[in-house]
């Protein structure tokens, strides 16, 4: 548990000319699961995004296998195992299941995709029902496990989960909270940021707390779970966050 | 006004030929905008060179069609090729107006560039075909206008293949229907948004090539159709590439009955009427909008 998937030094990043996230630093231990807390508009989203590469990198650095990823392209990242999926309905709509399938194959070797798509297929059995309906038409907890599916295709070693609960039904937010469990078990890191902060520091072995765009508190989820700050905040009645 | 049956079919056979060639622009000009979000008004302007290009390949090729047309098609390509490289790549996704001051600019340098080195003067373009058709009757069909409407429907079917089937066409579609998504499997836009202009440049370079047999070869003859092909992408639902042929060959049809019933003007008027008319009534187009669906 002590080896290391991903470390950020001092990341600074955001949008245009607006730094969000200021001088962000963590470490993520392999096949572990570290969950993101923070208020609404914190920034949480744009470290993930910072991670993945698809916003502005101001400073710092993204240390992923002992390799500095900062100046890369998304792409690039994933083909080094980095995988992303973003919040909200990240899928092709208007493409059936399997056509979503395939474009998640994009980045892998046209002999490898039939083999990718059968083994994610077989622990996503859901996909195969629906296989020749379009993304669109799925429920919002069927996409949120098919754009799962698609990034695990490529077998990233880290997975960057932004918010993937959002909007579903009590009962598909633990099937997603069980799928991100089975995902880490295969050893695949996983830094995922929750709006059912409760659940999300049930399954996570760390928690990282952000207020701001900073770092504000990191530790074992069990602890953050029992800070009394993060109680009144974030796991109170009230879930109106104190940005303190 | 009595209507003469042969007469109609004639204008109705003439009109379907004339909507493939329409359908071949308005569909690149979907491709090009539901990948870069752009609206490039320098595509008539391949169809333009693509003409030039058969025009000037046919007599050192011995007036051979096909040949001269792998010609013309690979010259609109590199044009193609040339236009995303040095003016489309630098465009940030979220600068449409530049966009458009950047096309339209380079329309206008193309065609008065063309006007410069080859005149204005109209050409007229022979084939090994000539003036030669079928006849079935009394009504009489040019070869070069049999075949330019088969090379467009062969590709259409092409079209469809490789957007539907391959990763290289699915990824066109994949960007046009979610951008972060496409981010998100680790497709590159840039790659993806060249190819669609090459491949666009090529449709282009396909319907000059065809056309040019069958009107006369001019720096201007691409200069209205850009705004034609504009109204045929939104009456057939703005990325809906199905619903731009269908428009494209019912323009065809309808700019050839209404220019062989009454006066030209109404024939170049019609397709602007009939926008207006649509945009009201449905202003998502007549048919289903969406993410470039192909099917
Ligand atoms: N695409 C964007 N362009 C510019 N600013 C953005 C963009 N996305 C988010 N922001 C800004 O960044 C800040 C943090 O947003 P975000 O990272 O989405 O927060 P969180 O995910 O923690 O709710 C907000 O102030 C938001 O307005
Ligand atoms: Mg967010």
């Amino acid at each position: 548990m002590t080896d290391l998937a991903l470390e950020l030094v001092s990341v600074t990043a955001g949008y245009g000319d607006n730094p969000i996230v200021r001088e962000f630093s963590a470490r993520l231990y392999a096949g572990t699961i570290t969950t993101l807390i923070g208020g609404n508009g914190a920034g949480k989203s744009t470290l993930l995004r910072a991670i993945f590469g698809t916003n502005r990198h101001f400073s710092g650095q993204i240390v992923f296998k002992g390799e500095t990823i900062e100046q890369l392209p998304p792409w690039e990242r994933l083909k080094r195992g980095v995988g992303f999926v973003p919040q909200g309905r990240c899928n092709f709509p208007a493409m059936t299941v399997e056509e979503n399938m395939k474009m998640g194959c994009y980045t892998l070797p046209a002999g490898r995709h039939v083999a990718a798509i059968e083994r994610v297929a077989n622990s996503f059995p859901m996909l195969r029902t629906k296989w020749r309906t379009d993304a669109g038409n799925l429920s919002g907890g069927e996409q949120q496990i098919l754009e799962m599916a698609m990034v695990l295709l490529v077998e990233p070693t880290l997975l960057l989960l932004d918010e993937p609960s959002l909007g579903l039904s009590p009962k598909m937010q633990g099937d997603v909270f069980v799928t991100v469990q089975q995902v880490a078990r295969t050893g695949v890191t996983v830094l995922v940021v929750e709006q059912n902060v409760r659940g999300a520091l049930l399954i996570s072995d760390r928690a990282l707390v952000m207020e701001q765009g900073r770092l504000f508190m990191e530790g074992p989820a069990a602890e953050v779970r029992t800070d009394p700050r993060i109680r009144q905040a974030y796991l109170g009645g009230n879930i109106k966050q104190t940005a303190a | 006004m009595t209507v003469d049956a042969v007469y109609l079919l004639q204008l109705t056979l003439n009109g379907i030929t004339l909507g493939l060639l329409y359908a071949l622009i308005a569909v690149g000009l979907s491709l090009i905008f539901g990948v870069m979000e752009i609206i490039n008004f320098a595509h008539g302007e391949l169809l333009m060179l693509g003409a030039f290009a058969m025009a000037f390949a046919l007599p050192v090729m011995g007036l051979l069609y096909w040949p001269a047309m792998a010609v013309a098609i690979l010259a609109t390509m590199l044009a193609g090729l040339a236009i995303y490289e040095v003016l489309l790549a630098p465009l940030k996704p979220d600068e449409f107006e530049r966009s458009i001051l950047i096309t339209l600019g380079l329309s206008i340098i193309i065609i008065h560039a063309m006007q410069y080195i080859f005149t204005a003067t109209p050409r007229l373009v022979d084939t090994q075909y000539g003036f030669e058709g079928i006849e079935i009757g009394s009504i009489r069909i040019t070869w070069t206008r049999v075949i330019g409407a088969g090379a467009a429907l062969v590709a259409f079917g092409g079209l469809y293949a490789v957007l539907r089937y391959t990763q290289f066409g699915r990824a066109m579609r994949a960007i046009a229907q979610n951008r972060e998504a496409a981010l998100m499997v680790g497709i590159r836009p840039r790659v993806v948004a060249r190819n669609a202009v090459v491949l666009a440049a090529g449709l282009c370079g396909l319907a000059g090539a065809a056309i040019s047999p069958i009107q006369l070869v001019t720096p201007y003859m691409g200069q209205f159709l850009i705004f034609k092909a504009f109204a045929l992408v939104i009456i057939g639902g703005l990325g809906n590439i199905p619903g731009a042929i269908v428009a494209a060959v019912a323009l065809g049809l309808v700019e050839n009955w209404i220019g062989g019933f009454f006066e030209i003007v109404w024939q170049e008027a019609a397709v602007f009427v009939i926008m207006i008319a649509v945009v009201f009534l449905r202003p998502d187009g007549l048919f289903k909008r969406g993410g470039m669906r192909v099917g």
